[in-house]
């Protein structure tokens, strides 16, 4: 075995070079959920284009399965992305996970310090901790999906895990903790490297509002899905597409696939029938 | 008009162990201008001569007092009995060697800190002519070092840090406020390399998890927030700098 | 019984006792530190106001340098200073002030050009020299000719002792914390340490070193309303007067600081007074200018504490349920000033009265601040009468103060103390002489009788309440012993301290725990606070005149002729209850300052008779010196020869911008 490992194994490896590795894993712990939080957020605008109309988001879905630029549907395309976010995600959760209270000792000690202490960044912490670890499982179990059926993704496709596949509590406590997590975890960024040079106060009263958009944003898009969903229950399975789209956005999609109005492509009556 | 207060104070003495740490409930008539300096005496010598505390300046200076009043640390000789509710909790600074009831070693964690971290000033020459006229410094310097200068070492900091409270080895704000310190100072001739051989890891700046609670209960109001987010994009920056070198820091 | 062997035993954990310790540590010797609290918590952090040097930088410091502070310090204490302490003094305070520069201490600097100042109430424009740009700054502060104060915004106490505390710690110096000394081992004359108590577990043991220093600071807490920490009772100087053999030096002088808050005591700094600010009365009328037309308020403490008195004396008191006050008014210096140059008033104000500073007037009553008495030594720090026992700081009478102590020179006083003495001790250390076969039998006799004497009290079923004597005690101190003595007064108070003495003989304790007890404390404190009580009133009863900060309402002339003269008490029997007193005169005739008027308070003192020989003679050398044309170095050698007296390292002359120094070696 190499000498390092025995240096290491004998916590002589201190003794010389101080290692840059404490420093690499903050950053990299900050980084990779600055990533998330901006994802998530992005996300979230995309998710919640059902809002504008089942269009608006099929839309969407297809851009990012390279519909309007590579003359197809990749759903795999999605999986890459997944795959990337969940690489990301592990990543975070690994280092965040350094962070974490170690020991029932830790964890109570801990409890025990917020609960006197009525601090509220120290109690935010806790929160940060509850929901992190509620992500382990509930964004892991998301991100696999997306991974492994991406092309589940639609108007009536999502529309329906949601609501005939009994998801939406699944969701609506991911929509909780991701937004929790995501907002404090962003505020703490700002205070932890001191940028925007805000005041702590402003910075928080930022983060709040963000999280209570989100909040509102994403419960009402978890609303409209549901409603689409039930409304769409008994044709569980079937996919939407649009009659027609934009003037503007025809232009982008796939030759043959959208007919100038009013021509209606005989295959489109069947589909929706 | 006077008003009865409780203070339910927590009674440990390591020395006795066979006495479980309780609550111990004493009953106060509140005065006028009374701080927990005076009620803590006049319970000492009234009522109960085997209570421990510490006070030293009473008057906010040197940071003797701390103690957990109502589950946040702070200075007692500079709280008023007035500012508090009818019914009080005392508890010891966590965190730090318990001596007995309210009194805890902060002067001993203090030390081994301070030689931990090496907080004193590391000029270039050990032996300065005294007779001659002093080295220069430009006022609002001078202004800013005593800014990060006032820190009394009361331990509030540590004791309100959770990160401290699950890490035992962590070196707290007050920590880290010397080393900013030290590191605004001209004179000093210590590089970002050297201190990050002392703060750079997870006992250190990269230990810090921003709970802010240090940067809150500073009763001498120091900038602890913007000093540990400064010291950590100096010690991340050096180790972004030095990436590929394999020479050592020094 | 455990014995701790040292080379260097330093019995205080303050300014002067560690800097004292790197002095000896500087030179190889080993040093033990025992103190009360953690150093840093040492009162020295509690000066704010600063620290006198004559760097003379700021531009109404120009033309200031040792001469002038010799003046101002003699001057200030009533001439009942020892003016070869004086001297080495102030030749060492500008290295002391130069060398915690070099250290680390955050001193305030100038900024060349224009300033606004208040200065007598009036706005005023000061320019600021290119030249000085960058270098230490000077505040005013009272009893001075010159703005000499040098200072770290008013936390100048604090920063000072991090300052050097960093420093120990660099050394390696150890601590003993929460350690009491409890008394000194000696025999035949000859000081071989102490025996210490651990105040958490209770232990007693013994610590034996060739060389003793008591740096304890002051006795405040002998007084109810007292500007000192609660450690400040005056155990170092309890330590020497029980050896019955070592005497303490004018205790009788005691200084009040004209600005302690109303009622708490708690100090504000003389800066705010020094910064412009002013005294008012119920009318808000400013009252100084009437006493003191020339200093007004930034006279003397003694003389400024003793007006306020006697203005509220004659009804200009500011009523309130606790007794009558007056004001300190600073709001005229704004609020940037007071942000940045005032922050501990401001923090004190706002924690303890809940008023802004700014806004409004902060009441205040003169409280104890100073003990000018103390361990009486020789210039070198070492008592004449016990060989090996060194004394330095507020703990010491070596005598720099005199009668009065003028602000900003305790905290100089300190490192000076601090690295003079520290030279000497090393000197005596270095003295193949001097070592000692550790004296184990001495040692074990010396810890025995402590712990027998503590169990006794432990074990004792007294009728008497140590907390209770000691409000007593305090009590009278601040009724009789106060800053009005009259003989009645201090006699019916010195009859009160007898008997609370005799009654502290019969004291009992409830808790029986050997370790951390409070009440063990104060009992065997207590009885050391009353002989240092019966001291003080014993040596104001017997002196009848007033200087500096004794002032007697029977006896108010200062009378040259039968008291130049300082007072040393003894403790030679245990069972007495009053000192021995006995008194060593003051040469005139080798004064380079003879008595004079002082510049500001009466002005009707009675003359020493040698007083009119020597200041002609002084005249006489004086205009011998300027028609030769001789620099003010050789003028001084010729008055008063000093500089053999200071440690070889510190006899260099101090550089200014207006006096630089040639190129000596």
């Amino acid at each position: 075995m190499s000498e390092s490992v025995f240096l290491a194994e004998t916590d002589l490896a201190a003794r010389g070079v101080p290692s840059r590795y404490p420093a690499w894993l903050d950053v990299l712990q900050s980084a990779t959920g600055l990533f998330l939080a901006l994802f998530m957020w992005g996300h979230m605008f995309f998710v919640a284009s059902i809002l504008l109309g089942k269009t608006a988001m099929w839309s969407i879905t297809r851009l990012f399965e390279g519909y309007f630029f590579l003359g197809a549907s990749y759903p795999r395309l999605v999986s890459g992305v997944a795959a990337c976010v969940f690489l990301v995600f592990v990543a975070h959760a690994l280092l965040a996970a350094r962070k974490f209270p170690l020991s029932y000792r830790q964890y109570r000690v801990m409890r025990a310090h917020t609960r006197a202490m009525r601090h509220e960044d120290s109690t935010l912490w806790m929160w940060q901790i509850y929901t992190g670890f509620s992500l382990f499982f509930l964004a892991s179990a998301h991100l696999y999906q997306m991974l492994v059926w991406p092309q589940n993704i639609g108007p009536y496709a999502s529309s329906d895990r949601i609501w005939s596949d009994g998801l939406w509590p699944f969701y609506l406590l991911m929509l909780l903790a991701v937004e929790l997590h995501g907002g404090i975890g962003l505020y703490r960024l700002c205070v932890k490297w001191g940028w925007p040079r805000l005041s702590r106060g402003l910075l928080k009263k930022l983060k709040w509002a963000l999280t209570a958009f989100f909040l509102t944003l994403g419960i009402l898009t978890l609303a409209a899905y549901m409603k689409i969903g039930y409304e769409h229950r008994l044709n569980y399975g079937e996919r939407y597409h649009p009659d027609t789209l934009p003037q503007w956005l025809l232009p982008f999609a796939p030759s043959g696939e959208f007919s100038d109005p009013p021509a209606l492509p005989p295959a489109a009556e069947g589909k929706e029938a | 008009m006077s008003r009865q207060v409780i203070f339910n104070i927590l009674r440990y003495n390591p020395q006795l162990p066979n006495v479980t740490p309780h609550l111990q409930r004493y009953l106060l008539e509140a005065a006028d201008g009374m701080t927990l300096f005076i009620a803590l005496n006049e319970i000492r010598e009234h009522q109960d001569a085997t209570l421990q505390f510490d006070f030293v300046c009473r008057a906010g200076i040197c940071g003797s007092c701390a103690m957990l009043i109502n589950g946040r640390p702070r200075l007692a000789c500079r709280t008023l009995v007035a500012d508090l509710p009818d019914e009080n909790t005392l508890a010891p600074l966590p965190f730090f060697e318990l001596i007995g009831d309210l009194s805890v070693n902060t002067g001993k964690w203090m030390r081994g800190m301070s030689e931990r971290l090496s907080v004193w000033l590391h000029a270039q020459e050990m032996e300065v002519d005294t007779r001659r006229i002093e080295e220069r410094m430009d006022a609002e310097t001078a202004e800013a070092v005593y800014e990060l200068d006032r820190c009394v070492e009361c331990g509030c900091c540590v004791a309100a840090c959770g990160t401290a409270r699950m890490r035992p080895d962590f070196v707290g704000a007050v920590g880290l406020g010397k080393i900013a310190r030290f590191r605004a100072d001209p004179r000093d001739m210590r590089e970002d390399a050297d201190f990050y051989e002392l703060i750079g890891d997870d006992t250190g700046v990269f230990g810090c998890m921003s709970l802010l609670a240090c940067h809150d209960v500073c009763p001498k109001t120091l900038p602890l927030q913007t000093q540990i987010a400064f010291l950590r994009r100096k010690m991340a920056a050096q180790t972004i700098k030095s990436a590929g070198k394999k020479t050592s820091l020094r | 019984m455990k014995t701790v062997i040292t080379d260097v035993l330093v019995i205080g954990g303050g300014l002067a006792g560690l800097r004292a310790a790197i002095g000896v540590r500087n030179r190889g010797h080993e040093a033990l530190v025992l103190s009360l609290v953690p150093p840093k918590r040492s009162h020295s952090s509690a000066a704010q106001g600063g620290m006198q040097a004559s760097l003379a930088n700021v531009i109404r410091g120009q033309g200031d340098c040792e001469d002038i502070h010799f003046e101002d310090t003699v001057r200030g204490s009533d001439w009942g200073a020892d003016q070869i302490v004086a001297r080495m003094f102030v030749n060492t305070a500008p290295k002391a002030v130069r060398e915690l520069a070099a250290w680390g201490m955050p001193w305030s600097r100038i900024t060349a050009g224009d300033r606004e100042v208040i200065i007598n109430g009036q706005k005023t424009t000061l320019t600021e020299r290119q030249d000085a740009h960058g270098l230490i700054a000077q505040r005013d502060f009272g009893g001075t000719k010159k703005w000499r104060t040098c200072y770290a915004s008013d936390g100048t106490g604090h920063a000072m002792l991090f300052t050097v505390s960093d420093q120990a710690i660099r050394r390696g110096i150890a601590v003993r914390e929460r350690v009491e000394a409890l008394s000194l081992i000696h025999e035949g004359g000859r000081c071989y340490g102490a025996v210490a108590r651990d105040l958490v577990t209770g232990e007693i043991f013994s610590c034996l070193a060739k060389a003793t220093v008591i740096a304890t600071g002051g006795a405040g807490r002998l007084y109810r309303v007292t500007t000192n920490a609660v450690i400040c009772e005056g155990m170092g100087h309890a330590l020497a007067l029980e050896t019955g053999v070592a005497p303490l030096g004018n205790m009788e002088a005691v200084q009040f600081h004209p600005t302690g808050i109303f009622p708490a005591g708690i100090l504000v700094t003389e800066g705010c007074r020094g910064d412009g600010g002013v005294l008012r009365d119920a009318e808000g009328r400013r009252f100084m200018p009437d006493y003191e037309p020339e200093k007004k308020e930034l006279a003397s403490r003694d003389v400024v504490s003793r007006r306020m008195e006697e203005h509220i004396r004659k009804g200009n008191g500011v009523a309130s349920r606790f007794g009558e006050h007056l004001w300190l008014d600073i709001t005229q210096l704004g609020r940037r000033h007071i942000e940045h140059n005032l922050r501990e008033v401001k923090e004190i104000c706002e924690s303890f009265l809940g008023i802004d500073p700014a806004e409004k007037w902060i009441p205040v009553r003169p409280a104890q601040h100073y003990t000018m008495g103390g361990v009486r030594t020789k210039y070198t720090g070492e008592s004449p009468w016990l060989e090996g026992l060194f004394a330095a700081g507020e703990a010491a009478c070596w005598d720099l103060h005199g009668f009065n102590r003028l602000g900003g020179n305790s905290v100089a006083e300190t490192v000076v103390a601090g690295m003079i003495v520290g030279e000497f001790i090393a000197d005596f250390c270095d003295d193949p002489n001097n070592s000692i076969d550790a004296p184990l039998t001495l040692a074990k006799t010396c810890v025995r009788r402590e712990e027998d004497s503590l169990r006794a009290l432990l074990a004792s079923h007294g009728q008497e309440n140590a907390f209770r004597l000691c409000a007593e005690m305090q009590e009278i101190m601040t009724r009789c012993m106060g800053i009005f003595r009259h003989a009645d007064g201090l006699q019916d108070g010195m009859h009160h301290l007898q008997r609370l003495l005799q009654r502290s003989r019969d004291i009992g304790i409830s808790g029986k725990s050997w370790g951390s007890n409070s009440e063990l404390v104060a009992a065997y404190r207590v009885r050391r606070m009353l002989k240092l009580a019966l001291t003080i009133a014993h040596g104001a009863y017997q002196r009848t005149e007033s200087r500096g900060a004794h002032f007697r309402e029977d006896f108010p002339q200062r009378n040259d002729r039968e008291w130049l003269k300082r007072t040393l008490a003894f403790w030679p029997e245990e069972e007495a209850t009053l000192p021995t007193l006995s008194y060593e005169s003051l040469d005139v005739t080798k004064m380079e300052l003879p008595p004079g008027w002082r510049g500001y308070g009466a002005k009707n003192h009675i003359e020493h008779p040698e007083t009119e020989a020597r200041q002609f003679a002084v005249e006489r050398i004086r205009s011998h010196a300027q028609t030769q044309g001789k620099d003010r170095f050789t003028l001084q050698e010729q008055l008063m020869p000093y500089l053999e007296c200071l440690p070889a390292n510190l006899r260099g002359k101090n550089e200014r911008l207006d006096e630089p120094l040639e190129n000596e070696e």
